[in-house]
């Protein structure tokens, strides 16, 4: 081409995007090759906007909204420059838009001066939430924010409320047409010499349509006649684009030619792709001299090593090839498939495949990367692979992709059938193929079982998932690995919530640890977020020394790497969340607890399966339990144990749900009823620790200290079956209120002794709570306790002064040490310094040393402001000294 | 809505040739003074299908009709 047509300097058309711009949100609406995306170009290349702007262009027929998204977010990362060591934004499997559009707005809303959103190609997103999505982030963007958006046709946006605020303007084809004016000033730009009749003519003819005018000029200029050329043009009645396509290629030479046709069947080229797709080398050379002469040819990336053709140009090219050269296409499809494939880019591999007309190949290519690419979060994207397969065709590999689908949208019949359809074909398949089909049917199926509570013998035939699954057949060792990581968090996590398979924790740990080795953040995250909650109902049996501590620790780790990502309310984080807000709640932290349980509540907005949600409505039921809201722990109880009996790996803890539920009813002065739904329980619940700790609570409110004392018998002696520690110490507290409630003040005295010693290590505070055991406490002489400094604690939750919670505004404060922090504990008793010197078996001066450091470094001069502010900073409970 | 695939007419600005009637192997193409007209028997999706491309190609669309079942 001998002289490039260029962007025209179109003024009034930039200053009516200027206008416009000034809006809160501008469309460009206008057909295939309006110049939407050039003047778009020519507006952001001038200087002095006011705006830095986050520019995404929508991908071709895209399906899933989170590629959208997470483009956008980039996007805005890239212009704030908001990159403060979080990861780039990642994809997940569980994408919920609402959140993302939320995490978008609230980035927006932290950035510092105006930014303008530009969407291009909006026309191309394909799924089924972007108008409500697209909705919520247009009417919620902050001041400093604006938006431009360009799409072929209309799109519903419901975008009435700012257009009845005059803040939506539009631009429109008729907007764009090109001037009599401006075809003139695009002509001479281009160095072509018209004249004034011939370039009306043109103007005429293309009725400013910009493709065609750029057409246009790409063949006039070096054209030896150009007035002939435009005479001849408007004489004919052919179409303007595919009269004047004809024209420009006619002028390309013929290496230019091939490429332009070979290449036009990608989405996007690179010099590697226009290569192989010619047989030729050097081609890269060709693609950046086309985009110089912006001859419908332009760059991705800064680095310009892609290209894309513009749509409507591609879209003709492609008609070009299969109308002149049908035979080469299966290959060319077979060639781009391979490169694809090599470098990891399944979703266009398999399009290329099944383009080619390979279909066996591609199903095969779609069912062995199905895992990886809903890792990837183009999980849509693959049920569109999916659909692209002619009907009727029988091709049993993608029974486990179709399973998968089911599975997201909650078809759970269909997905066990497909996956029915799938073990059959496995039992046929290659021993290589499998090992690999059974892994990821395994997989499913441990899924699948969570999703519908039946977890019992699904982990007997999944266990052999913990061995290695690369052996020497596997060719691919990163699916595989997806694979088996996948495989091990299933694995776990169905073990984990049977409810004390031991292995649980193990492949858990391995699967973190594959995760982090494969480069999957996503799966490391879900691995520890069930390790956390694995690890608190390992803990359960016996009191064991800072197990809550621990559990607490490990979930904060999960937390704080899920946030790195931006995952911090969604609901793979979820078990930690769940198991913290559920431990702060068991140490007697409420308002902590609650803060967690939202969080927990808003991570859980998507239906991950009936056990996530049984803890949800457990933790919220134990919240109001705790402070005294018993109705509403009633409710919660209720629902709960609901959940709890359609799950079969759960009966233990539906013990305990009915438990909880028929106290509370007798604490609300129902003993009858509870009585009633006892009585309808069958031998083996009943005779459970749990429910005859329920009977105690029954007993007692109906007046029947020594029934009570009956009930707690086998619980106390160790003979009941428990679910955990906790129904001991209930157990004891019960008791407790029995004697108190026979006059016998010492046993009383004695059963809250060895509940305390049980506590003493977790310092649980919920069982006082629940069993309304202050003034049994209180009834405790210090002298009499060898838990005093706990003692003094509890009371105080219990009194309703609940550890207030970091509020960050204090200052920080230099760490107590472990023998600080133990006379710290006694600081609430009304021990005095040698009494706690004693108790501690030191010395009156080393209590006294020790008193002088934790002042100076609480920074309060006397033992009634250190014992507030140690509350403050939540060092009296929870955390031990080692 | 009808599923089966019923008779359409599709007017078109301008002479189709062979490089953009290949678009719409269903159709048959016939001038109409400078007008192309496309007919065939097309159910729904397929009726879609032909408008993206008409979109896609930059075309200029006139008129559709649906036209009685025994034309």
């Amino acid at each position: 081409m001998a002289v490039a047509p260029r962007l025209i300097d179109r003024v009034d058309l930039l200053t009516a995007l200027d206008r416009a711009a000034a809006s809160k949100v501008t469309i460009i609406s206008a057909p295939a090759g309006s110049g939407k995306t050039s003047l778009l170009r020519a507006w952001a290349g001038r200087t002095g906007r006011p705006h830095r702007l986050a520019v995404v262009r929508v991908q071709r027929d895209q399906h899933d909204a989170q590629q959208f998204w997470l483009a956008l977010l980039d996007a805005i990362r890239h212009v704030t420059g908001a990159h403060g060591g979080a990861e780039p934004p990642a994809a997940t499997p569980e994408f919920n838009g609402p959140a993302m559009v939320d995490r978008v707005l609230s980035e927006l809303a932290d950035a510092q001066g105006g930014i303008m959103l530009v969407v291009d190609d909006l026309h191309e997103l394909h799924t089924p939430d972007m108008p409500d999505q697209l909705n919520r982030l247009l009417t919620r963007l902050p001041p400093n924010v604006h938006a431009i958006l360009t799409t072929r046709h209309d799109v519903r946006l419901r975008l009435h409320r700012l257009r009845l605020a005059g803040e939506l303007a539009e631009i429109r084809a008729a907007d764009l047409r090109f001037s009599e004016r401006e075809t003139r000033a695009l002509l001479e730009a281009s160095g072509i010499t018209l004249s004034a009749a011939g370039a009306a003519l043109l103007h005429q003819r293309t009725e400013g349509w910009a493709a065609g005018l750029r057409l246009a000029a790409l063949s006039l200029a070096g054209h030896r006649d150009p007035e002939r050329f435009v005479a001849e043009f408007s004489g004919t009645d052919r179409t303007v684009a595919e009269y004047l396509l004809a024209e420009m290629l006619d002028r390309q030479p013929p290496d230019v030619q091939d490429l332009l046709l070979r290449t036009a069947l990608l989405e996007r080229v690179n010099g590697e792709l226009a290569d192989l797709l010619t047989g030729h080398p050097g081609r890269e050379q060709i693609l950046l001299n086309l985009e110089d002469a912006n001859a419908f040819v332009e760059s991705l990336d800064a680095g310009r090593t892609w290209f894309r053709y513009h749509h409507l140009f591609a879209d003709l090219l492609r008609l070009e090839l299969r109308r002149t050269l049908p035979a080469d296409i299966p290959a060319l499809h077979r060639r781009a498939a391979g490169w694809f494939t090599r470098h990891g880019q399944v979703a266009e591999a398999v399009r290329h495949t099944q383009a080619a007309g390979d279909w066996p190949e591609a199903a095969q290519l779609l069912a062995d990367h199905a895992f990886s690419l809903t890792l990837d979060g183009q999980a849509q994207t693959m049920q569109a692979l999916l659909q692209a397969f002619p009907p009727g065709a029988d091709h049993p590999e993608l029974a486990v992709v179709r399973a998968m689908g089911d599975l997201a949208q909650g078809r759970l019949d269909e997905a066990a059938a497909h996956l029915a359809v799938a073990e059959t074909y496995a039992e046929t398949a290659l021993p290589g193929r499998r090992r690999h089909l059974r892994v990821a049917i395994a997989s499913l199926n441990l899924s699948l079982a969570r999703r519908r509570g039946h977890v019992a013998g699904v982990v007997e035939q999944a266990r052999f998932l913990a061995a290695p699954v690369t052996g020497p057949s596997d060719e691919d060792i990163a699916t595989g690995s997806d694979l088996r990581a996948v495989a091990l968090m299933n694995l776990g996590t169905v073990e984990a919530w049977s409810l004390g398979l031991p292995d649980a924790a193990g492949h858990l740990r391995e699967g973190a640890a594959l995760a982090r080795e494969i480069g999957r953040p996503y799966l490391e995250v879900g691995c520890l977020a069930q390790l956390g909650f694995a690890h608190i109902f390992d803990s359960a049996d016996v009191p064991e020394m800072d197990a809550f501590a621990t559990t607490q620790r490990r979930c904060r780790e999960a937390v704080a790497l899920a946030e790195r990502y931006g995952w911090g309310t969604e609901p793979v984080i979820a078990p930690a969340l769940m198991t913290l807000a559920s431990t702060m709640v068991w140490l007697g932290e409420f308002d902590e607890g609650e803060r967690w349980l939202r969080r927990t509540e808003q991570a859980l907005r998507t239906d991950t399966g009936p056990d996530v949600r049984l803890l949800l409505h457990q933790t919220a039921a134990i919240l109001h339990a705790g402070r005294g809201r018993r109705h509403e722990a009633l409710a919660e109880f209720g629902v709960a144990e609901d959940l709890a009996s359609r799950l079969a790996g759960a009966q233990a803890l539906a013990s305990q749900m009915i438990s909880w539920r028929l106290a509370t009813q007798a604490r609300l002065g129902q003993p009858g009823e509870a009585r009633a739904a006892l009585a309808a329980l069958d031998d083996q619940r009943a005779g459970s620790g749990e429910l005859r700790n329920a009977r105690a609570v029954i007993c007692l409110a109906e007046g029947d200290p020594a029934g009570a004392l009956g009930a707690l018998r086998d619980v106390l002696d160790g003979t009941a079956r428990v679910l955990g520690y906790v129904t001991v110490v209930e157990a004891h507290l019960l008791a407790g209120h029995a004697h108190r409630e026979l006059g016998d003040q010492r046993a009383a005295n004695q059963a809250v002794e060895r509940a305390l010693g049980l506590v003493e290590s977790d310092r649980l505070v919920l069982p006082f709570a629940m069993t309304d055991s202050a003034e049994l406490l209180a009834g405790l002489p210090r002298h009499q306790t060898a838990h005093a400094a706990l003692l003094a604690d509890i009371l105080d939750i219990l009194h309703g002064a609940s550890p207030a919670a970091d509020n960050g505004s204090s200052p920080p404060v230099d760490e107590l040490s472990p023998g600080e922090l133990r006379v710290l504990r006694y600081l609430p008793t009304n021990l005095s310094r040698p009494e706690i010197a004693g108790e501690l078996s030191l010395s009156p001066n080393t209590v006294s040393t020790h008193l002088r450091s934790i002042y100076a470094k609480l920074q309060v001069g006397d033992r009634t402001s250190a014992v507030r502010r140690a509350r403050e900073l939540r060092l009296l409970s929870g955390r031990r000294p080692n | 809505m009808d599923a089966a695939p019923a008779p359409y007419l599709i007017r078109i600005n301008g002479r189709l040739g062979a490089t953009v009637l290949s678009a719409f192997p269903a159709l048959a193409p016939r001038q109409d003074g400078a007008h192309t007209v496309l007919t065939g028997l097309l159910d729904r999706s397929a009726l879609y299908g032909v408008l993206a491309d008409i979109e896609a190609l930059g075309l200029d669309l006139l008129e559709l009709q649906k036209l009685p079942p025994d034309t």
